[in-house]
């Protein structure tokens, strides 16, 4: 579904991302680890097309999307989480999914009364939708600022999927949630893939990236150096070595 | 008192024309976080505009009126592709700077285009002063005032009832985040720069209409009232622009009684000095009236 083939990213000097070779299948959860600077958010940067790629290609169901912008990823169906919660915390947490609802379909010039007024009904029910699968409907009308951390978090999954896409990047969901709340992402991705949704996620606290993925691949300074299931991964002494350190926080813990 | 009621009428029919010229101003800043010197000699050249109707066509008020706007967002569009659309990547002083070389420029071609300086403009009526009591009011003063509430009303519609709005606002606050949702930031700083631009031009055409004349100097006058009101009630807030604009009015007004015309623009910049060393957010600190309770309203 999603392709990458020998992409890289130089800034400056620095091989943020070096000659990456990727393939995200439909309908999986793949993570992607490795340690801090290891180039796992500039690879999410570089698929929805912030800054422009150095070299390689991005592939995404067989479209080049390599220089696209941002909404032009976005229409062909790629929407995305923020490792720092980017939320428009002077809109209410209803708003901010309506916003994130209507954008793309306003880009076209169709329907020009209704992309100012209204709206339609069924736009209306799905973001009641994603209101109650983010378990904030009680607080919809609030400030989106006002949320606790954990729901800020969950809104901003939902609003990432007010853009109805099919691929969806997870950039560190889970940073600073608790053990609870983990559990809860968890169940909420895996929700999201049984309903077909294809996802990368880059994250660092182990626990969701072995419970809930389905394969991994994990990059060092910016190259993979190993790619397989949560058990293969787990066991590559490379690995170990490179980002899981001692032996005995391999299988969970934050690393 | 009764002098002292009456100037604060006129300062607050005086203070509706530099609250409007301050709505457009924190209306681009507060999309853009970006501030446009030539926002007032983009009204000038609109004004001027409308004097070439006057002139050439013998116009009547309202055509006269819509030329002015129409010039005001025509070079008002000019300016956002020069100075904010095509240096968008930049630093924010990129902008400043290059939007007070536009200033320069705006006014250039208006010497060239009228050597004359100093044109006649319609008068908005002739209508005698009105009497209520121990007060009088001019009727383009109330005129005026009808105006600024009318255009704050419908601002704030269009921000807080429509789609439009809420996308703008959405821009105001967070650029990044709305640029991944997929929205048109260009389309949207564009349409709030045109609607700062046309909100301008119809406080320059009542400003210009009151004075009877325009000269270049007026981009500069309307820079300066706009700046200062938007600066008193806070970068980005819209009622904040308002009352610093009804503030600096009310300020001038009783000035020009008790103390003569010529302190006038010297209360004004004690005013605006006063507010930075004081209370350098302004009257609204930063779009505190955001969080009221009608912002939040499903559009």
């Amino acid at each position: 579904m999603l392709a990458l083939d020998g992409l890289s990213k130089h800034f400056g000097g620095v091989r943020a991302v070096d000659g990456l070779d990727l393939e995200v299948r439909q309908g999986e959860i793949f993570g992607l680890i490795g340690p801090n600077g290891s180039g796992k958010s500039t690879t999410v940067n570089l698929i929805c097309g912030v800054f422009p790629v150095t070299t390689g290609e991005i592939r995404f169901e067989g479209r080049n999307i390599t220089r696209a912008p941002p909404h032009v990823c976005l229409a062909a169906g790629i929407a995305r989480t923020f490792q720092n919660i980017r939320l428009f915390g002077h809109l209410s947490v209803w708003q901010n999914l309506w916003v994130a609802q209507n954008a793309m379909a306003d880009r076209k010039a169709s329907g020009f009364l209704n992309r100012w007024f209204g709206g339609s009904a069924r736009a209306r029910q799905e973001v009641e939708a994603l209101l109650e699968f983010a378990g904030v409907a009680a607080k919809a009308d609030d400030l989106a600022g006002n949320l606790s951390f954990g729901e800020q978090r969950r809104l901003e999954l939902a609003r990432a999927l007010a853009a109805k896409p099919s691929l969806l990047l997870l950039d560190e969901p889970a940073a600073g949630m608790n053990v609870e709340e983990v559990g809860q992402l968890r169940e909420r991705l895996a929700k999201l893939r049984d309903d077909g949704m294809t996802i990368l996620l880059v994250e660092h606290v182990m626990e969701l990236v072995m419970g809930v993925t389905d394969r991994i691949a994990v990059l060092n300074f910016g190259q993979k150096i190993a790619e397989g299931t949560p058990e293969e991964i787990q066991n590559d002494p490379l690995v170990r070595e490179a980002y899981l350190g001692a032996p005995q926080s391999a299988g969970g813990g934050n690393a | 008192m009764v002098d002292f009621v009456q100037n604060c009428f006129d300062g607050v029919m005086l203070g509706s024309s530099y609250a409007l010229l301050a709505i457009g101003f924190t209306l681009i800043f507060g999309v853009m976080r970006r501030l446009n010197l030539s926002y007032g000699p983009s009204i000038m050249l609109g004004a001027f505009v409308g004097t070439l109707v006057f002139l050439e066509f013998r116009a009547g008020g309202l055509a006269v009126a819509a030329a002015t706007v129409l010039g005001a967002v025509l070079v008002g569009i000019y300016v956002e592709r020069l100075c904010f659309w095509a240096i968008r990547q930049g630093a924010a002083v990129a902008s400043m700077v290059s939007s007070f070389a536009i200033w320069m420029q705006l006014e250039e071609i208006v010497t060239i285009a009228f050597p004359d300086r100093t044109y006649p403009f319609p008068p908005l009526t002739r209508a005698q002063p009105m009497d209520f009591g121990p007060f009088f009011f001019k009727v383009e003063n109330l005129v005026m005032f009808g105006c600024a509430v009318a255009l704050t009303l419908g601002l704030h519609l269009l921000l807080y009832r429509t789609r439009f709005g809420l996308r703008l606002r959405a821009v105001a606050e967070s650029p990044d985040a709305a640029r991944y949702m997929g929205i048109n930031i260009a389309a949207v700083t564009f349409l709030a720069f045109a609607c700062a631009s046309a909100i301008g031009g119809v406080a320059g055409y009542l400003i210009v209409a009151q004075d009877g004349q325009i000269t270049p100097l007026f981009g500069l006058w309307a820079t300066f009232k706009g700046l200062i009101a938007m600066m008193l009630g806070g970068m980005g807030s819209i009622p904040g622009a308002i009352l610093g604009g009804l503030l600096l009015g009310i300020v001038e007004a009783q000035s020009i009684w008790y103390l003569g015309t010529e302190f006038r623009d010297l209360c004004a910049y004690a005013l605006l000095f006063l507010f930075l060393v004081f209370r350098p957010g302004g009257l609204f600190g930063h779009a505190l009236a955001e969080r009221e309770r009608l912002a939040l309203r499903r559009v």
